[in-house]
C-alpha cells in the first residue's frame, strides 16, 4: 500500500526584501525557503498510517522544483518518509497551479497510490489549487480541507472529516485513490532532529525529466499555462503614522491632525 | 610484673581445634559471599558502554584520596552529617586496619617467617588507638540515628516528587530499613567488641599480664571493673566472652560479606566514582561520536561503566534533591530519584546471569525504575546537584543524554520544537531574520566595528538575547557605550553570529548544537581577534569549555571581569558612589559553572554599592528556571516558578533597593518574578552593567532616584 504526499519548497520573505528586475517576483536572495507548513501535517499524517501498523505502507514525498527543493524532501525523509521523487526541468519555470498539477498526476499515474495527500495551500502563493486539480486531472475523487482521517491501510475506502465555516464538521466517505488536501492541526507533526536530518542526507532522491514522465514541454511552464504573473509590488502605504518624540510631543502632534481632519480651529 | 613486652592478647584462647575450624570455615564463607557480589556488580558495570575518562589517573586519585581524608565534599552545607561522618569513617578505617594487623601478624607473617610483633608496646599502644576508633565510630553512629530519628532533616525524606503514593515504586521503605539496619550492625559490632573486651579482662582478672594493662583499653576497663562491681564471676565471664566472642564475630564477617549487597558498597562505589570524577562534568557535555547508531540513552545499558558506578556511589544523603529549583518547585523531578530509579533498574536488569532482551532494558516510561519524560524536562541543567554531590555523581550529562533520545523522538513541548526550529532556520532562537542581529546598533551614536571586515582586540560575542530581545538590547546598547567610553577595540560578528548553542546542547539537540558551534567556529576564523569577551554566560560558558572540543580554541572572558579591569586601570572612572543597598544574583553559569564569583561582587564594591548577600549564593546561587532550554517551554499554569522563590528570597532583606543581574536571562526572568512576586516598587531588577553606567554619570538617573528615595 502506498501514500503519495506532493510537498513544496516554499519561500518567505526576508526582514528586507527587493523586487526582482522583471517586476514579477522578489529577488531570490531575499527569500528564506522551507518545507511548506501544511505539507508537515500531510506527511505526518501519512507516516502515521504506516506506524499504526495494520499493513506495510510505503510513504513516498513528490516535489516539482530545481535542485535546491532537496532541502524539503530531506527534511521529510527525516522526519519518516520512504522515499524522495523530484521532478525538474527549466521548462517547468513559471508553471501555473494546473500545470504543475499535470506533472503530480503523472507520478501518481506512475506510483500508483491509495492515496495522495497534498497540503490545503502553499503558503507562498496560496492558490489552493494544486491538489484538487491533480485529482480532477487523474479522474480520481478527492476532499477538500481534511482535518481528521480514519483509514485502514489497503481499504477500498476512507472516512474523512472536513472543516467547514462555523466550526462545522463534514464527515463523508471516500472511495480510493482518491487525493485529500491536508489541513493545519489535523495531527502534530513531529521534530525533525539535525541529526535525523544529517542520516537522511545519504539517502537517494529520485530525480524524474518531463520525458521520463510522458510530459510534452509546452504542456507546462509558462507555455502550458492558463494564468501567468504579471508584477508583484508593494501597494502604496495606507495613510497610518507612526507618532514619535515625548507624550507632549505626541499629544501636540495628534491634536494637530484632528484639527486638520475635522476643520475645526478652535 | 609479667614482662612488658610479651604482654599480648592470646588469639583463640582455650578454643578448641574444631572451634577454630569452624570459625575459618565462617570466615570462608564471608569471604566467597562477598566475593561472588563484587564479581556481580563488576559484571553488572562491564555491561554498560565505554567511557571517556578525561584527565590523568595520578591527579584524578591525589583528589579522591585528599576528598576522602578532608571529608570536605560530605560536610559541605551540612556539618553535623559530615562531622559525624568523619568520625565513622576514621573510627571504621582504624578498625578495619587494627583487624588486618592483626590478621598479618596471625595469619600471615607468623606462619610463614615465623616472626610476631603484636605484642609488648605496640600492642599497647594498638588496644588504646582502637578503644578511641571505637569510641570515634560509636559517636558518629549515634548521631546519625539521633539525625535520622529526632532530626529528620527533610532531605532525607524519600518521598518522590516524580511518582503518586500507590505507584509501585513508590514505597521506600525498604530503603529506610537498610538505614537503620546499617547503623544497628555497625553500632552492635562496636557495643559487642567493648563487652566481649570487659569479659576477657574479668574471665582472665587473676592474670596480671592482663588485668595490670587494662587501662591500654580504658573502655573495656570502666565497662570491666562496672561488670566486678556488679558481681560477675570469672567463670560467668569466660562463659559471656565464649558467646559474645561468637556472637560480634560473625556479625563482623556478615557485614564485610554483604558490603557488595547493601548500601554499605558505598565504601568502594564513592572511592570510585571520586577517583573517575570529571570536574568539567555539566560544563562540557559529551558528544555524540558520528559513528553511533543511536543518539543519547534509551537503555540501561546506553549508560557508561562510569555511569552505572555512579548510580552505586549514591548514599540518599538528599544534598542533591535539596538545592534541586525544579523539585523546589514542585516540578516533578529529583536528581536524587533519577539516580535511585536507574539504579534499581540497573540492579532488576544487569545483575541477572544473562542480559534481559533490549525490550525490558528501555529506562524511559513511568514503569518502577523508569525515567518519565516530564522527569527529564523538569530540568534547569543549573549544576546544583551536581556541584554538591559529596560522592562526584554526575546526573546533568546522563539527564541530557536520555534527553537526546526524547529529541530523537520528538517528545517534546510544542513551544521548545518550534524554538529548535527557528534556531535551525535563522540562527537565532527568536525566529527573527538574521539581518536583525545587529539591529540595536543603529540607536548608537557611534559606529561599532565589523570584525568581519577589520582586525580588532576585542571580539564580543552578543548572544540571542541581549541581540534580539527589547529589554535586554538597551543593555546590550549601554554595553557598548562603556567598550567606546573605555577606548576599548572591538567588533562584533554582525548578521554572522549565531546562537551559541549552550542551551541548545542542553536541550539535548546534539546535531543542531555541533551546527551551531561550528558555524560560529567558521565565523570567529574568518575575523580577527586577540580574545573575545560577552555579556551572556551561557555563551561564555559553550565558546570556552565546548568549542574546544570542535577545534575552537580562544581566550573568553565575561565583561565582569573585563569590566573590572578597565575600572581598575581607571579607564571607566565611575564619577560617584552610588550608595545602593543591593544583593548580587549569582548566574549559574557564570558562578557554579565557571567560578565566576569575585569580579562582579569587586565592581558592586567599586561602585559604592552595599552588597547584603542572600542566603544561597555563589556556588549554592538558584536558578532562575531560564536553563537547560526551559525559558523556551512554558512552565505549568498556576504552579510556583524558580524565579518567583528567588524574588520571595531577595524581598526578605531589609531595605534591598536593587537585584543586580548579570545574565540576559536573568534580566527577563526575574523582571517578570518581580512583578508576578507583587514585588514591584519595592525594589528593581537591574544588570550590573546599567549601574556601571550609573555611577559614571555625574547626577542621578530618575530611575534609580525613585528607589532610594
Amino acid at each position: 500500500m502506498k501514500v503519495l504526499v506532493a510537498v513544496k519548497q516554499v519561500a518567505a520573505l526576508d526582514e528586507d526584501f527587493e523586487i526582482r528586475a522583471d517586476g514579477r517576483d522578489v529577488e531570490p536572495d531575499f527569500l528564506i525557503r522551507d518545507l511548506n507548513e501544511w505539507d508537515e501535517y500531510s506527511l505526518e499524517e501519512a507516516v502515521r498510517i504506516r506506524e499504526a501498523g495494520t499493513a506495510p505502507v510505503e510513504v513516498i514525498v513528490v516535489c516539482v522544483g530545481p535542485e535546491d527543493a532537496d532541502e524539503a524532501l530531506r527534511k521529510c525523509l527525516a522526519k519518516g518518509a520512504d522515499r524522495a521523487v523530484r521532478v525538474w526541468d527549466e521548462a517547468l519555470a513559471g508553471s501555473d497551479a494546473i500545470a504543475i498539477a499535470r506533472v503530480l498526476a503523472a507520478v501518481a499515474r506512475k506510483e500508483a497510490p491509495d492515496l495522495l495527500f497534498a497540503g490545503v495551500q502553499a503558503s507562498d502563493h496560496a492558490f489552493a489549487a494544486t491538489g484538487v486539480a491533480t485529482a480532477a486531472l487523474l479522474g480520481w475523487p478527492h476532499a477538500a480541507v481534511v482535518a481528521g482521517l480514519t483509514y485502514t491501510p489497503g481499504a477500498k475506502s476512507a472516512v474523512v472529516r472536513r472543516e467547514l465555516e462555523g466550526g462545522t464538521l463534514h464527515e463523508m466517505q471516500i472511495e480510493c485513490p482518491a487525493v485529500l488536501t491536508i489541513q493545519l492541526g489535523i495531527n502534530a507533526p513531529r521534530y525533525a532532529s539535525l541529526r535525523s536530518i544529517k542520516q537522511a542526507a545519504a539517502k537517494p532522491i529520485e530525480v524524474l525529466g518531463l520525458e521520463e514522465l510522458g510530459i510534452a514541454a509546452g504542456e507546462v511552464g509558462e507555455a502550458g499555462s492558463a494564468a501567468r504573473v504579471r508584477r508583484m509590488y508593494i501597494p502604496d502605504r495606507g495613510r497610518a503614522q507612526m507618532l514619535e518624540g515625548s507624550v507632549e510631543e505626541q499629544a501636540a502632534r495628534l491634536a494637530q491632525i484632528i484639527k486638520d481632519a475635522t476643520g475645526s480651529a478652535r | 610484673m609479667v614482662a612488658r613486652d610479651a604482654v599480648t592478647r592470646v588469639l583463640f584462647e582455650q578454643f578448641s581445634p574444631a572451634a577454630i575450624g569452624a570459625f575459618y570455615a565462617i570466615a570462608g564463607v564471608a569471604v566467597a559471599v562477598f566475593g561472588f557480589g563484587v564479581y556481580v556488580q563488576i559484571r553488572k558495570y562491564r555491561r554498560g558502554a565505554a567511557a571517556e575518562i578525561r584527565g590523568g589517573l595520578l591527579g584524578r586519585f591525589g583528589a579522591m584520596v585528599g576528598t576522602l581524608l578532608s571529608h570536605r565534599t560530605v560536610a559541605r552545607r551540612d556539618r553535623g552529617a559530615g562531622e559525624a561522618h568523619r568520625l565513622i569513617f576514621y573510627g571504621f578505617v582504624l578498625l578495619f586496619l587494627g583487624t588486618s594487623t592483626i590478621t598479618l601478624d596471625y595469619d600471615v607473617v607468623g606462619p610463614l617467617l615465623g616472626v610476631h610483633f603484636w605484642h609488648g608496646d605496640f600492642y599497647l599502644w594498638f588496644s588504646l588507638v582502637l578503644d578511641v576508633a571505637g569510641v570515634l565510630l560509636s559517636g558518629g553512629l549515634l548521631y546519625m540515628m539521633y539525625r535520622r530519628g529526632w532530626l529528620k532533616p527533610p532531605k532525607l525524606d524519600y518521598a518522590r516528587p516524580d511518582r503518586k503514593p500507590g505507584d509501585a515504586d513508590y514505597d521506600r521503605s525498604g530503603y529506610r530499613r537498610e538505614d537503620w539496619a546499617f547503623l544497628w550492625t555497625l553500632l552492635l559490632i562496636a557495643i559487642t567488641g567493648y563487652v566481649l573486651e570487659a569479659a576477657r579482662l574479668v574471665w582472665l582478672a587473676g592474670r596480671p599480664d592482663v588485668w595490670d594493662y587494662r587501662w591500654w583499653s580504658p573502655v573495656g576497663a570502666i565497662i570491666a571493673d562496672a561488670m566486678r562491681a556488679l558481681g560477675l564471676t570469672a567463670p560467668a565471664a569466660a562463659a559471656l566472652r565464649w558467646s559474645l566472642w561468637w556472637f560480634h564475630g560473625v556479625l563482623a564477617l556478615a557485614f564485610i560479606a554483604l558490603i557488595p549487597y547493601s548500601k554499605v558498597k558505598h565504601i568502594f562505589t564513592a572511592a570510585g566514582s571520586l577517583l573517575l570524577r570529571d570536574p568539567q562534568a555539566a560544563q562540557r557535555l559529551p558528544g555524540v561520536p558520528q559513528s553511533q547508531e543511536r543518539a543519547g540513552v534509551q537503555y540501561i545499558t546506553d549508560l557508561s561503566w562510569k555511569q552505572l558506578l555512579n548510580l552505586d556511589a549514591c548514599t540518599k544523603c538528599g544534598r542533591c534533591h535539596e538545592a534541586c529549583p525544579a523539585r523546589a518547585v514542585g516540578a516533578p523531578l529529583s536528581p536524587r530519584d533519577v539516580i535511585l530509579s536507574l539504579r534499581e533498574f540497573a540492579n532488576r536488569t544487569l545483575e541477572s546471569r544473562e542480559l534481559p532482551p533490549a525490550a525490558e532494558l528501555d529506562v524511559h516510561g513511568k514503569a518502577p525504575g523508569q525515567v518519565a519524560t516530564e522527569t527529564l524536562w523538569s530540568c534547569r541543567t543549573c549544576m546544583a546537584c551536581v556541584e554538591v554531590c559529596p560522592v562526584a555523581i554526575e546526573h546533568l550529562p546522563l539527564i541530557v543524554q536520555m534527553r537526546r533520545k526524547l529529541v530523537e523522538d520528538g517528545t517534546m513541548d510544542p513551544q521548545l520544537q518550534k524554538t529548535l526550529q527557528a534556531i535551525h532556520k535563522s540562527g537565532n532562537s527568536f525566529g527573527e531574520s538574521k539581518r536583525k542581529r545587529p539591529a540595536w546598533t543603529k540607536g548608537l551614536p557611534f559606529a561599532v566595528k565589523d570584525a568581519r571586515k577589520e582586525s580588532v582586540e576585542l571580539l564580543w560575542f552578543v548572544g540571542d538575547y541581549a541581540s534580539f530581545d527589547p529589554r535586554n538590547q538597551k543593555v546590550t546598547q549601554t554595553f557598548a557605550s562603556l567598550l567606546h567610553q573605555a577606548g576599548v577595540d572591538y567588533g562584533i560578528l554582525y548578521e554572522a553570529e549565531s546562537n551559541a548553542g549552550n542551551d541548545v546542547r542542553r536541550v539535548g539537540e546534539e546535531g543542531l548544537y555541533e551546527m551551531l558551534a561550528t558555524a560560529n567556529i567558521k565565523s570567529f576564523s574568518g575575523s580577527s581577534f586577540k580574545s573575545i569577551v560577552t555579556t551572556d554566560p551561557h555563551s561564555y560558558n559553550t565558546i570556552r569549555n565546548e568549542y574546544p572540543d570542535f577545534g575552537g580554541n580562544y581566550s573568553i572572558e565575561h565583561y565582569t571581569t573585563l569590566v573590572l579591569r578597565l575600572l581598575q586601570e581607571q579607564r571607566l572612572a565611575p564619577k560617584r558612589k552610588l550608595g545602593l543597598r543591593v544583593t548580587f544574583h549569582d548566574p549559574c553559569h557564570l558562578g557554579r559553572f565557571n567560578k565566576g564569583y569575585d569580579a562582579p561582587r569587586a565592581i558592586l564594591g567599586l561602585l559604592g554599592c552595599e552588597l547584603v548577600e542572600m542566603g544561597r549564593c555563589r556556588a549554592n546561587s538558584f536558578c532562575c528556571g531560564a536553563g537547560g532550554g526551559r525559558i523556551w517551554m512554558p512552565d505549568p499554569v498556576g504552579a510556583d516558578r524558580p524565579a518567583h522563590n528567588r524574588m520571595r528570597e531577595a524581598a526578605a532583606i531589609p531595605g534591598l533597593q536593587v537585584y543586580v543581574v548579570s545574565c540576559p536571562k536573568d534580566l527577563t526572568m526575574f523582571e517578570d518574578a518581580l512583578k508576578a512576586t507583587g514585588n514591584e516598587g519595592k525594589f528593581v531588577v537591574k544588570e550590573l552593567i546599567e549601574l556601571i553606567a550609573e555611577a559614571l554619570q555625574a547626577e542621578k538617573s530618575p530611575a534609580t532616584a525613585v528607589v532610594a528615595a
